[in-house]
């Protein structure tokens, strides 16, 4: 899920509860949740259903890029000639050359770089 | 009047405020309807890339040129005041709109769709490459020098907003407030498209 989905759905399903008891705070995940999960007995059922999924998308978006020099590890040296530790130069290789495997190809897509 | 400054009473105007260099059709305001949402990733992907090489920016140069500006009351009449910043006008750059809870740089969260979109935006391999400069606006209510610190204290708010909640490299983002003195709308001093915020790209890697 796209971080503007995520974060869309927490708007959405969770504004009046943040409104209602998080006033004040901004929107940094931690403190956020934080203040949500401390309000769960007067929160609403839609923000009950939707934040914890909503933060969670968050987080394994981003978990997915630090992915992406492992899964790739093969073709950012082999392909690409580039090193683990700067894969955004490899990025553009990567996304334009024959014989990237399925699962590289994939954590490009789920960390958002495509 | 501060209650309620730059707050809820936006009217959405997502400004295509730049097409190939070109300030056009700021005059004309959106319907609120067509707020918000608008502005997909792709848009901005396609508006805030192609920056040729780092740009002759320095933040804390033009911070103190703004204050110093607001402090002196030079320019003292909003219409037709001239950008503090004219620089930052011949980057590829974005307007968005923001909200915020009034007097405060608490971001509503009927904005952090907005907010998302621009963490998707900024992750795209076209994007990684550069740097970004957030820049608070205000409109021409209220004391200059206050707009200039609300406007920067909203501006952090976006940057911290991306670097926390969306992992953005910090290196990549800086903010500051010109507050009202870079009218968006100079014309109209006290509109709503004066609030908005900017995403300017200021930087390549090399």
């Amino acid at each position: 899920m796209s971080f503007g989905d995520a974060a869309a759905i927490l708007g959405k399903s969770c504004g009046k509860d943040i409104d209602a008891n998080c006033r004040g705070v901004n929107f940094d995940s931690t403190r956020l949740k934080d203040c949500l999960y401390r309000n769960q007995d007067s929160m609403s059922a839609q923000c009950k259903a939707d934040y914890s999924g909503a933060f969670e998308a968050i987080q394994k978006r981003v978990a997915a890029r630090a992915a992406v020099a492992k899964m790739c590890e093969r073709e950012i040296v082999k392909l690409c000639g580039g090193t683990q530790k700067e894969i955004s130069r490899s990025l553009e290789c990567l996304m334009t050359t024959r014989g990237v495997s399925a699962r590289c190809n994939q954590a490009i897509g789920d960390a958002g770089y495509r | 009047m501060r209650l309620g400054k730059n707050s809820v009473r936006y009217t959405g105007l997502l400004a295509a405020a730049l097409l190939a260099g070109t300030l056009i059709a700021l005059a004309a305001p959106a319907s609120p309807a067509r707020a918000q949402a608008a502005v997909t990733t792709d848009d901005i992907v396609n508006r805030l890339g192609g920056l040729e090489a780092t740009a002759e920016v320095s933040v804390p140069v033009l911070r103190q040129r703004a204050l110093e500006r607001a402090k002196s009351k030079a320019d003292p009449v909003p219409l037709k005041r001239p950008p503090v910043a004219a620089e930052l006008l011949k980057l590829p750059r974005l307007a968005f709109e923001v909200k915020f809870d009034p007097d405060s740089s608490i971001i509503r969260p009927e904005s952090y769709q907005t907010l998302g979109r621009l963490a998707d935006a900024l992750v795209r391999s076209t994007l990684l490459p550069y740097g970004f400069l957030i820049v608070g606006h205000t409109d021409s209510t209220g004391k200059r020098e206050y707009n200039l610190t609300l406007s920067q204290r909203r501006a952090d708010s976006i940057r911290d907003a991306l670097v926390t909640t969306f992992k953005i490299s910090s290196k990549r983002l800086q903010a500051i407030g010109l507050g009202e003195e870079q009218l968006q709308d100079s014309a109209h001093p006290a509109a709503a498209i004066n609030q908005q915020l900017q995403v300017v790209t200021v930087a390549k890697a090399s």
